[in-house]
């Protein structure tokens, strides 16, 4: 298969479509199709502000675009911008939201990730379980598919990681999630999300650290290998 | 004092009732006395299985209201000395009972039965806490599919929480066939989710159907492999160390000749 052009960036403000200059509305349509039908479970149920960088389209093509987006993702398309126009997501975002979202960690301990509280589990974490603590957490066991970790701090999981973890959830982007095994269904560190690429049928092999790096989650082993 | 076991899985249709019926009377051919409760107010069909609907008079929901007593709702089942069916209701719903009626219920019966196994719905509602209510063993029951697995895994959370602790494992409905192909989870990967002990494997074995569709579980089937499948099990909770046969293994060269030649393998 080859290598698709079109680049969907996730934060908890939206979603970006980065589409590669000399792409046609027509390729952007069908790439942006494929890769959400790929991706159906990353949106399902979510609410998105979509913006488009690096292509013009014009108002019957945008309203085919939202159109795939809407019928296709199982998320619900709040608005669809060429970036640079209407009101930054951020704002909007946080004026619709207020009143609905859960009270929001405290920023107070994301100040020093390096200093924190810290919780530690000793079970595995069953799906259908969700933990959220204003400090760090230290999971001695699996985080199975389905559990959600939101810690205001970093996360370790000394075992197989499967599940979601939020790291930095209060809005420390300095936060780090590391797991001896790392094959979430999805990672946060503050604002960002990331997914995991590869088929998820294969574990990690080597103890992994997720952390941000120039506005993106990025993973490198834990131990640098010689 | 006997035992009180849940047989539960969160997915419907992944076997627990099929569970119920063939370790219930696993165990009555092991000359252990059993009582079986169908809680699955509403959808019963427990009864079905063992081939006993047209002998109800009373249920459970008889008996916790004070209908009638214990002893005469319960169904004695002629053909296994020492079985005992206590159907569900079928004109009522799951709020009839509450965990706190099956939990005097379930300490009232083992006083008198070696086994209490308990046929729990689907979900994770009310009709889930009141068949845990009395319990203090869990059999999880799951199919080697994604979904039943999550499922599994949520109600083993869910046991936890309520002390139920040490659930064990029964795979139901494996295919030896599809998982040498790679087509079907093995029971490692199943494991290694789960993280709970096994008890047994059971494979798809239309024999089940035949046997739930005459009311005679497979398990007094000596030909049948679900049968020796939970035979096995009932010998595991009697405390009997019976190995796991690797279901997936290759088949010899033998077998597969004589399969050719067209006899059975023994
Ligand atoms: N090992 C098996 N092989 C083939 N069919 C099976 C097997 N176990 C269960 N079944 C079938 O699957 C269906 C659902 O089983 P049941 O025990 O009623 O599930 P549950 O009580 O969990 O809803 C039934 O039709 C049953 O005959
Ligand atoms: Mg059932």
């Amino acid at each position: 298969m080859e290598a698709s052009g079109v680049v969907f960036k996730g934060s908890t403000e939206g979603l970006s479509i980065i589409v590669p200059e000399e792409y046609t509305a027509d390729q952007l349509i069908t790439e942006v199709s494929g890769k959400i039908q790929a991706n159906a479970r990353f949106f399902r149920g979510a609410r998105l502000k979509v913006t488009y960088h690096g292509i013009r389209l014009s108002a019957d093509e945008e309203a085919r675009l939202f159109k795939i987006l809407d019928e296709q993702s199982g998320a619900v398309i709040e608005s669809l911008n060429r970036s640079g126009t209407g009101a930054p997501p951020s704002a909007a975002m946080s004026a619709s939201r207020r009143g609905q979202t859960p009270a929001p960690l405290r920023r107070f301990f994301t100040k020093g990730q390096d200093e924190s509280d810290c919780k530690f589990i000793r079970t595995t974490v069953r799906g259908g379980t969700r933990i959220q603590y204003e400090g760090s957490v230290v999971v001695v066991g699996d985080v199975n598919p389905g559990a959600e970790i939101v810690a205001a701090g970093n996360v370790i999981v000394l075992g197989l990681l499967r599940g979601m973890v939020h790291a930095g959830a209060g809005g420390s982007r300095d936060a780090f999630i590391s797991a001896l095994k790392l094959k979430p269904t999805q990672l946060r560190i503050a604002d960002l999300i990331a997914r995991c690429p590869d088929d998820p049928d294969t574990p990690g092999v080597y103890p992994e650290i997720a952390s941000v790096r120039d506005g993106m989650i990025v993973v490198n082993p834990l131990y640098e290998r010689s | 004092m006997g035992e009180v076991i849940v047989i539960t899985s969160g997915k419907g249709g992944v076997g627990k009732t099929t569970t119920t019926a063939n370790l219930g009377v696993g165990l009555a051919l092991q000359g252990k006395k059993t009582v079986l409760i169908d809680t699955d107010i509403g959808l019963r069909n427990l009864d079905v299985v063992m081939g006993l609907e047209n002998r109800i008079v009373y249920d459970l929901v008889d008996v916790v209201e004070g209908s009638c007593r214990v002893k005469q709702a319960l169904i004695k089942d002629k053909r296994y000395d020492g079985l005992h069916l206590l159907p569900a209701a079928q004109t009522r719903d799951k709020n009839a009972v509450t965990p706190e009626q099956m939990e005097k219920l379930c300490d009232e019966l083992k006083e008198e039965f070696d086994y209490v196994i308990i046929d729990c719905p689907a979900g994770i509602e009310q009709g889930f806490k009141n068949a845990i209510a009395g319990a203090s063993r869990a059999f999880v029951v799951t199919t080697p599919e994604v979904s039943a697995v999550r499922d599994a895994d949520r109600i083993i959370g869910l046991l936890e929480a309520n002390d139920i602790r040490n659930p064990r494992l029964i795979v139901n409905r494996l295919r030896p066939d599809m998982v040498r192909r790679g087509d079907m989870m093995t029971i490692d990967d199943i494991i290694d989710i789960l993280a709970i002990e096994l008890i047994g494997v059971i494979p798809d074995d239309e024999n089940i159907i035949v046997s739930t569709n005459r009311g005679e579980p497979a398990v007094a089937d000596a030909k049948s492999a679900a049968g020796l499948a939970y035979r096995n099990i009932t010998r595991r909770i009697l405390g009997e160390d019976v190995p796991f046969v690797d279901l997936t293994a290759q088949e010899n060269i033998l077998t597969k000749m004589k399969k050719l030649f067209g006899f059975k393998p023994a």
